[in-house]
């Protein structure tokens, strides 16, 4: 019951299904906070699986690219979580167009999100739901990974997964094909797309509904062969769908007009059809894109939203 | 919330390879670890509180039961001394343990996987770290941490079907669900040694190729792994890590076998002949892989005698220990039932099976 007076709770900035945000203030030490509180009525089977999740894994990750839960209580029957407060996320800046950045502010917010998927991943959890919505940003301009309401543990290999995950622009290949295993191999693909996103300033493959999701990702990057992915038969959809050739480096190199040899490496690296030939966080991190200049912004220099 | 470990957020900054993060360093920072290990002195202070003021609690309520009834005789005032009896920090053990043993068996009919069962069973036992059994029964969170567990471990099942196999209501299995996620500390991850047992599995066969039976190996594999739920079911869990509780089960299904790989992996010394195990000198030999393997066998050892200390509750002790907390709760039911027993003596002068009162308790 201490809780309930440390934290305040001073506007209502969102309202969801199954959550409301409000901005605070932790009294003990002024600092800013966001609270979700979690609606616990209405839910006929006890407390919701998003909230299970989102408490579940953040409060094993510390992390300084994933979001920090500060404090969990119950109040009312409702359960609250205390959050950093993030004022900002990756798509408000993807999307303000008075907005300008460069390659090196694109490094910096990639290399953090891949930082924070890095820790995830051996700590053994899938986001699966990676999308610049998602990416957070502090006011000392470090980026976060947030909204873990569609996370679990990796898969034992025996163990059947949902491939209705991740936020449809997004998704891995694997998972428009439904398959019931799959590894981190799909967050890498998420973030490829937001890197791609990163530079064009538009969605890179925006699917209308599903189907058009497999047809767009496939006109752009090409329809893979059980050649590249031996095991690609096996999806009962795979027969069914438009073959296209896959782009040529100049093709690329045109569509991604800024991006550096390596940058495209990288990309491509992380939008490999074959989720086994993806590369992980670590081969990404270490890849020549982030030896090479320009360095990645210093967080606290990347373009920030314009005061309102 | 316990407070955060507050450090050098990890992976913040280049690290040279002797820094690297290691898997170790990775539990340190879960929350079975921060908030779910504990030394052995610390888990008995803490169940001793727990009881204590549970404890006193009942006593209060029994001291002012008697004075607020001064027409009571003095046989019936003795019956209710000797009868509500506020339980022992060792008896409320015996009966958490006595429905955690339940709680796997259960599990089992309602087909739920293994780590399904291995959190509830941890999740109930964790709650009685901070609630005493003479506070809410056991049979009142039973179903809810089942349930509970269920939905943590990615297995849901809607609350009206499980309500149904489990043959319980879903306001019963709901009401104390919030009450176990504060129990919980709000702290849901678990690590089982499942996964640790998967890993030595194939790693012993990779390096004793050759030298093991693959279908004798299945056999360990079984037999430890049942071995483990047992495990799971004593304090073990809180003085040490899956991996080590996984080898002290796989040193007790096969010595011989979990030597010669400790000797291979972890470059352990065969033991010199006179019972010692190990020469003093050395005893802090390291190997490649950074594990003092001595050291190792040591903790495995340690691990294994808590393993084989298990508690195996009998159903009569439960029933007893039961019947007290009934009896301290209700005080007035000791009388009610010393009358019964002279109405019944009186009219057909049988005595009444001593155990009708609290057979009707049990679960």
């Amino acid at each position: 019951m201490i809780a309930q007076t440390e934290y305040s709770k001073e506007k209502k900035v969102g309202e969801g299904t199954y959550a409301v945000v409000y901005v605070g203030t932790k009294q003990s030490n002024e600092r800013r906070i966001a609270i979700k509180e979690i609606k616990t009525s209405g839910f006929k089977d006890g407390l919701d699986m998003s909230a299970i999740r989102e408490v579940k894994y953040l409060q094993e990750m510390q992390h300084v690219n994933v979001i920090e839960l500060i404090d969990v209580f119950m109040a009312q029957s409702n359960l609250n979580l205390v959050l950093e407060f993030l004022p900002a996320d990756l798509e408000m800046i993807i999307k303000d167009t008075s907005i300008l950045f460069t390659q090196a502010d694109i490094k910096s917010w990639l290399l953090m999100t891949l930082r924070g998927v890095h820790h995830c991943h051996r700590n053994f959890i899938l986001h699966r739901d990676l999308k610049p919505n998602n990416l957070l940003l502090a006011p000392d301009g470090q980026l976060k990974l947030a909204d873990f309401g569609l996370a679990r543990n990796m898969g034992s290999p025996q163990e059947f997964l949902t491939s209705n995950v991740v936020t449809r622009w997004y998704r891995a290949p694997e998972l428009l094909f439904g398959a019931r295993h799959y590894t981190g191999a799909v967050d890498i693909w998420s973030v490829g797309i937001i890197f791609a996103e990163l530079m064009l300033r538009i969605p890179y493959l925006p699917g209308k509904d599903d189907v058009d999701q497999i047809d767009v990702t496939f006109r752009a990057l090409g329809t893979p062969t059980d050649r590249d992915w031996p095991e690609i038969s096996t999806f009962g959809t795979y027969n069914k769908i438009q073959v296209y050739p896959p782009p040529s480096r100049e093709e690329l190199r045109r569509r991604f007009i800024a991006a550096t040899e390596n940058a495209l490496d990288v990309m491509s690296g992380m939008l490999t059809m074959n989720p086994h030939k993806r590369l992980s966080p670590i081969q990404c991190l270490t890849s020549e894109y982030f030896v090479e200049l320009p360095e990645p912004t210093i967080p606290s220099e990347l373009p920030k939203l314009k005061q309102k | 919330m316990t407070a955060k470990v507050k450090e050098e957020p990890i992976g913040d900054k280049p690290v040279s390879s002797s820094l690297r993060i290691t898997d170790d360093d990775l539990y340190r920072h879960s929350t079975q670890y921060r908030n779910w290990s504990f030394t052995p002195e610390r888990l008995d202070q803490i169940r001793t509180e727990v009881n204590a003021s549970a404890g006193s609690k009942a006593e209060k309520t029994l001291k002012q039961f008697l004075e607020s009834h001064p027409e009571l005789s003095r046989e019936e005032e003795e019956a209710v001394a000797s009868k509500a009896v506020p339980v022992t920090t060792h008896e409320e053990l015996l009966l958490v343990n006595y429905f955690a043993r339940m709680i796997i068996s259960f599990a089992g009919k309602m087909n739920l996987p293994t780590e399904v069962a291995a959190t509830a069973v941890a999740f109930f036992r964790r709650f009685f770290l901070s609630n005493s059994v003479m506070d809410i029964p056991p049979k009142e969170v039973f179903h809810t941490t089942l349930f509970f567990a269920c939905k943590t471990e990615n297995y849901f099942i809607g609350v009206e079907s499980f309500a149904k196999k489990a043959k319980t209501t879903t306001d019963a299995i709901l009401k104390h669900e919030f009450k176990l996620l504060e129990s919980l500390n709000f702290t849901l991850m678990n690590h089982h040694p499942y996964k640790a047992l998967h890993g030595f599995f194939l790693d012993i066969q990779n390096v004793l190729s050759g030298r093991v039976d693959m279908k004798y190996m299945g056999q360990v594999y079984t037999n430890c792994k049942k071995s483990i739920s047992d495990a799971l079911l004593t304090d073990a869990v809180y003085f040490y890590t899956p991996p080590q509780i996984t080898l002290a089960i796989l040193l007790m299904e096969d010595e011989a076998l979990m030597m010669r790989y400790m000797q291979l992996k972890f470059g352990l010394q065969p033991d010199n002949g006179d019972g010692s195990g190990q020469s003093s000198q050395d005893s802090e030999q390291v190997s490649s892989n950074g594990i003092n393997a001595s050291k190792l066998l040591e903790v495995i050892k340690s691990c294994r005698s808590v393993i084989n200390n298990k508690i195996i509750p009998a159903k009569d002790d439960a029933v007893k220990i039961t019947a007290k907390i009934h009896y301290c709760q209700n005080p007035m039911a000791v009388i009610d039932r010393l009358k019964r027993q002279r109405e019944s003596s009186s009219i057909a002068s049988t005595p009444q099976p001593v155990e009708t009162d609290s057979k009707r308790q049990k679960t």
